[in-house]
């Protein structure tokens, strides 16, 4: 039974609807009662499914499996069929888990969070209605109902980031937020619409469906060249990527995510690091079919990706406030995992939404409660020493800490792992052959600066002494259990949830489904990486070895933040930066972000201001304010000034109005009654109409037909047979019954041979009971000789 | 002033006149009926022939005489003689009497509307009016509507104009000019249209011809058997008792809708017409004027 | 004598009533009276009333007869909303002029 697929987003939709519209009348206990309650509902309805869905797993020997629900069809023109349908595989299965499991852990740790917070019903209705459609987004069985979720989520997240929106930054964080999403929004759409041109005659009228866009027939229609030699599926992938770079923050429409920062912190573990800046992650690897046909758009995800791992690193270094670096590290993070996908490696990928979920909620809750402790403050600058005033947010955070470095054995470790050795070994046809040796460069790189940001993060803010004022030290306090609770959850989760996605080093006698779960149970889901024929595998020493790496780059991290900044904020960087023009220039880059906000700003919104301002004056102020505006007015005032001479308010004005309509009325319809005929021919002869004129004079009149035009006017065939018979009785004179005998049909049909060339109609007014006859000449067709003819004779004979 | 009482008083002598006479001659014509379908014995209507109700009235049935255009009185039976409606039908008859009623009444009618529109004094117009409305109810009497033409004088000629009379006289205001013209040019044109209109509506409504069957208008009526002998033998089609039965019967929510009505335009009227409240300054200075007027 | 003037038939009825109604009409149109303006209106429901009972007579349907009833009874009622509303227009204006009367406020 799949039917209970829609309860998934139903159930934290329903918590939306009873929060945002009673919710203000109700108690805050009711209120997040119904919040948690209903995504934990949610997460028990996944449970279930996946139970269901392992149960179909096996049925297919570990192949494939997947739950579908129709809801109804939503769209239905022409061939373009779209139904509200919901599907889980394997793949949204992980998503589903995920975002729920988070999403009730962020609900409980936001009771804690936000108990002092006025709008309390509003966020907890904002967080259901994220989750309805963050689950809608997973869950969807086709483009159009994952753009649902796909809008849904960005409207929450705007909703979200704005929450405090009495501060204007604040409010005009969720404002970026939103018009930079539009911006990657607008290019999912044309891919969208690009598949579906490309995809329209397949699947059956269920346009844009997963399963009829990954058969091999949407292959063959992706393998089509498009533009320039390059396939449909280049195209739509890169406009699909544009799209997940938007959601995922990726360069160059990343810029909004730091500042979404301004949203409470639950939101950012939650939208902002969890959940849906990962969709755009899930989305490539739902649409790895499509990404696997191109490697052109491959090596544009890849490559973004690196790119944004490698400058996301580089703004973390000098950033001061907790959640901006956690934010860039979100960023670098995300571009992780777009090389994954970027190099094939689709379900590692998903692996690293899953671990980095985990630890980067758990890191952002952790900071949450850091800040908490802190009186709000997020200024690493002003913190450490926290390790003893909050033992259990140290704890877990040091945990998340060694997860994100890459410590062995934690979540990190092996999902960071999977995607350097996948990007070494990738070789994907049209590739050159050292770009997934170049990859991986880069990504150690990356990795290197990321064990470096976050452990000068966790120094800063937990080791040394504290450098809080008097007044905020004071206030320093473990956060209550409803916030750490969550903390632990995530943290365990962090030390289990990589043990999923072990290196293929050994065979798990009878336990490689759950030490390799990640492999096995994603693989059905996703496509196959286009690996050039012939590339080589990776040896068991080479893992090794790239195992090693990494770890050695995570310790060199750790060990050079704890050299610098392991005793709070380091004199030797203040003193560099202080008199090095070099370092100062490279620190200032970091600190302001490679200046890409003051670039948009200069090269993108400066002309779009300018262009706004022109559009302003020529459109706004000429066009519809002088033209459309004031023109119309003055159209309707000289109009009014013209029907003022007949709406004057006197009487006998009106008077004259109604009597020149009477006499127009008459004048028209005595014009209008021209009495006639009208013919034509039908298959069975000739069909003739009578036109009594319009009016008074035409309604009801009496007419009588002479249809051979002999001078007699005709009879009905009953008063035939009647004085035929009477003739045969010998009565010679038989009466005519003028009021039923003679023929009146407005409508006649007769067969050519018995309408003569003129045809007479006498229509007899009603009113006036005076005759009119007229005659029509009836042309019958010359190319017809089997018609015209004996009608020619006859009309002859008469 | 003094010329035009005299012309009113002329107009209305002459109106007096035909009237008396038109009601004179039709009485005459009816009169002259009685004898031929004196009260008698009279077999059962529906004995006879193609005799086909149309009324549901218990006691007087209005017989169809379209399928029996003269039945002739069979010799000896004591049958009522159901008479040729036709003989009845004084205004179709060529009877010169009647041409000459008819145009006195019209004449009268016609002239006493150019009276009214025309008279700058108000009473003059109102008596055109008068004159007008006798005339109507001459010609109403000629067409067999004898309640509607007692009516008419009632209701009309002696309640509507005397309240306009009232009025009248509450409103008696010198008139500075009594043509209004105020968008002359458009008047003109609407005098041209209206020439049009009358002489295409009367052309059309000269042409009509009545149909096949209306020529059997008046119906006869037969006395149904065992009727008391003071029944309304005379019962006539436009009567009081022909018009109240088809009033109470066919169109009685329509009688009591227009009750209504009148209930609601009399209430209107003393709303409006009330004098306002006396802490308006407009009413104590309109009462003030109206009792001046009066 | 022509036929037209002697034999009298349905249409000179209906004739009249037409030429009645155009004589209200000229009333309605070129007095500034409104008692004028009123009767006018009075010599039109009467034109009408005579060919409603010319066309029942023609038909032989008395029920024409109760339609001219319900005119005057309307007629009855118009004539007395009618000079309320003159009186009341007068008890403002002063006057009761219908082409000075252009405004539906006193």
């Amino acid at each position: 039974m799949a039917s209970k697929l829609f309860l998934i987003p139903l159930l934290p939709l329903l918590g939306a609807l009873i929060n945002l519209t009673v919710g203000r009348k109700l108690s805050r206990g009711f209120v997040h009662a119904v919040a948690v309650a209903s995504v934990s509902a949610s997460l028990g309805v996944v449970l279930w499914t996946l139970w269901e869905l392992w149960g179909v797993y096996k049925a297919t020997g570990y192949v494939g499996g997947e739950l579908r629900q129709v809801v109804y069809t939503w769209i239905e023109v022409g061939n373009f069929k779209v139904e509200l349908a919901f599907r889980m595989d394997t793949l949204s299965a992980v998503m589903c888990f995920v975002v729920t499991f988070i999403g009730t852990l962020i609900h409980i740790y936001s009771t804690g969070y936000m108990a002092d917070e006025k709008r309390y019903a509003a966020y907890f209705g904002y967080l259901n209605l994220f989750m309805g459609s963050m689950l809608i987004l997973v869950l969807g069985s086709n483009l159009p109902v994952m753009f649902i979720g796909w809008e849904g989520v960005g409207v929450c997240s705007f909703l979200l980031i704005g929450f405090y929106f009495e501060r204007e930054d604040y409010a005009n964080a969720g404002r970026k937020a939103f018009v930079v999403n539009r911006i990657g929004d607008f290019a999912f759409l044309l891919g969208m619409f690009l598949l579906y041109w490309a995809t329209k005659d397949l699947g059956a009228g269920n346009s844009l469906d997963f399963a009829t866009l990954s058969s091999d027939a949407a292959k063959a229609a992706y393998g089509k060249s498009f533009w320039g030699g390059e396939r449909l599926a280049a195209a739509a992938g890169i406009l699909l990527f544009i799209g997940a770079c938007g959601k995922s923050a990726q360069i160059p429409l990343y810029v909004w995510l730091p500042d979404a920062m301004a949203g409470p912190t639950p939101v950012s573990a939650l939208i902002h690091a969890a959940t849906m800046v990962t969709a755009g992650v899930y989305m490539v690897a739902r649409m790895s079919v499509l990404f696997s046909m191109s490697t052109t758009a491959l090596i544009v995800v890849s490559t973004i990706g690196l790119l944004t791992a490698l400058t996301a690193a580089f703004y973390a270094f000098a950033q001061t406030d907790l959640k901006k670096v956690l934010a860039y590290s979100t960023v670098s993070q995300l571009g992780f995992m777009f090389v994954a996908v970027g190099t094939g490696n689709y379900a590692f990928g998903i692996f690293h939404v899953v671990t980095h979920a985990f630890f980067k909620a758990g890191l952002f809750l952790g900071a949450g409660s850091v800040m908490h402790a802190m009186s709000g403050s997020g200024d690493i600058m002003k913190m450490g020493g926290l390790r003893k005033r909050l033992p259990i947010t140290h704890a877990t955070f040091l945990i998340y800490c060694l997860a994100i470095a890459g410590f062995p054995g934690l979540a990190g470790f092996f999902s960071k792992d999977e995607i350097l050795a996948g990007a070494y070994a990738a070789h994907l046809d049209g590739w050159p052959a050292w770009y997934g040796k170049f990859l991986w460069a880069g990504l150690t790189v990356a990795a290197l600066g990321t064990a470096f940001y976050m452990w000068r993060l966790y120094f800063l803010v937990f080791a040394g002494e504290c450098r809080a004022d008097e007044e905020t030290q004071h206030h320093i306090h473990e956060s209550p259990f409803a916030m750490t609770f969550p903390l632990v959850v995530l943290a365990i989760g962090t030390v289990l949830v990589g043990w999923l996605g072990m290196p293929h080093l050994w065979h798990a006698h009878g336990w490689q489904k759950v030490f390799h779960g990640v492999s096995y149970w994603l693989d059905p889901s996703v496509a196959d990486a286009p690996t050039v024929a012939g590339a080589e595998h990776l040896t068991k020493t080479k893992i090794i070895w790239l195992m090693i790496t990494a770890t050695v780059v995570g310790l060199a991290g750790i060990f050079m933040a704890w050299r610098i900044y392991g005793k709070g904020p380091s004199a030797g960087i203040a003193n560099l930066v202080e008199h090095d023009p070099n370092a100062r220039a490279l620190y200032q880059a970091s600190k302001n972000k490679l200046w890409v906000d003051e670039l948009y700003e200069k090269i993108i919104l400066g002309p779009f201001r300018w262009l706004a301002r022109g559009l302003f004056q020529l459109v706004d102020r000429f066009l519809i304010d002088t033209v459309l505006v004031n023109g119309s007015a003055m159209a309707v005032s000289v109009f009014g000034r013209v029907t003022r001479w007949i709406q004057n308010g006197q009487v006998q004005r009106y008077m004259v109005g109604i009597i020149l309509g009477a006499a127009l009325i008459f004048l028209l319809t005595g014009r209008a009654a021209h009495p006639g005929i009208s013919y034509r021919f039908v298959p069975e002869g000739v069909e003739l109409q009578a036109y009594p004129g319009s009016g008074l004079a035409g309604e009801g009149a009496t007419l009588r037909w002479d249809l051979r035009g002999d001078g007699a006017w005709d009879l009905t065939p009953e008063a035939e047979a009647r004085l035929a018979a009477e003739r045969a009785k010998g009565n010679q004179a038989p009466k005519i019954d003028p009021r039923t005998d003679y023929l009146d049909d407005p409508l006649l049909v007769r067969p050519t041979g018995e309408v003569g060339p003129f045809v007479r109609l006498e229509i007899t007014d009603k009113v006036s009971g005076k005759a009119k006859v007229v005659t029509t000449h009836v042309v019958f067709p010359a190319a017809k000789p089997g018609a015209a003819a004996p009608s020619a004779a006859k009309a002859g004979g008469k | 002033m003094r010329t035009s009482l005299v012309r009113l008083v002329t107009g209305l002598a002459v109106v007096a006149i035909a009237l008396v006479a038109a009601l004179s001659l039709t009485g005459g014509v009816a009169a002259a009926q009685p004898a031929e379908r004196a009260p008698g014995a009279a077999p059962a209507p529906t004995a006879q022939p193609g005799t086909a109700p149309r009324g549901t009235a218990p006691r007087i049935q209005i017989v169809d005489g379209a399928a029996k255009p003269a039945a002739a009185p069979a010799a000896g039976t004591p049958a009522p003689r159901i008479e040729d409606p036709r003989a009845r039908d004084v205004i179709n008859s060529n009877g010169p009497a009647m041409a000459v009623l008819f145009w006195i009444f019209a004449l009268g009618m016609i002239g006493g509307a150019i009276f009214v529109i025309t008279r700058r004094n108000m009473i003059a117009a109102v008596m055109g009016m008068v004159g007008t409305f006798f005339a109507v109810a001459g010609l109403y009497m000629m067409l067999y509507a004898s309640f509607l033409a007692v009516i008419q004088m009632l209701v009309y000629a002696g309640a509507i104009m005397v309240l306009f009379v009232f009025v009248i006289m509450i409103l008696n205001r010198p008139e500075d000019e009594p043509w209004g013209l105020v968008g002359l040019p458009g008047k003109i044109l609407a005098g041209i249209a209206l020439a049009y209109l009358t002489f295409r509506l009367g052309s059309l409504l000269a042409s009509v011809k009545a149909p096949a069957d209306a020529l059997l208008a008046p119906p006869p009526v037969v006395v149904p058997p065992g009727a008391p002998t003071d029944a309304p033998t005379l019962y006539d089609w436009g009567s009081t008792a022909g018009v109240g039965w088809n009033l109470f019967n066919e169109y009685l929510f329509p009688f009591e809708a227009v009750s209504i009505l009148l209930l609601v335009a009399v209430v209107g009227a003393i709303a409006i017409a009330r004098p306002l409240k006396a802490d308006d300054d407009d009413a104590a200075e309109g009462d003030a004027a109206a009792g001046e007027a009066s | 004598m022509n036929s037209v003037v002697t034999h009298i038939g349905y249409g000179h009825f209906l004739v009249l009533s037409a030429i009645l109604f155009a004589i209200g009409v000229v009333g309605v149109l070129i007095r500034r009276n409104a008692l004028i303006v009123m009767m006018s209106i009075e010599l039109m429901l009467n034109a009408a009333n005579i060919a409603i009972i010319t066309f029942a007579r023609m038909h032989g349907d008395v029920g024409g007869h109760s339609f001219a009833l319900v005119v005057i009874a309307v007629a009855a009622a118009e004539v007395a909303v009618g000079l309320a509303i003159l009186v009341a227009v007068f008890r403002g204006r002063r006057h009761i002029d219908v082409d000075r009367m252009t405004t539906l406020k006193y």
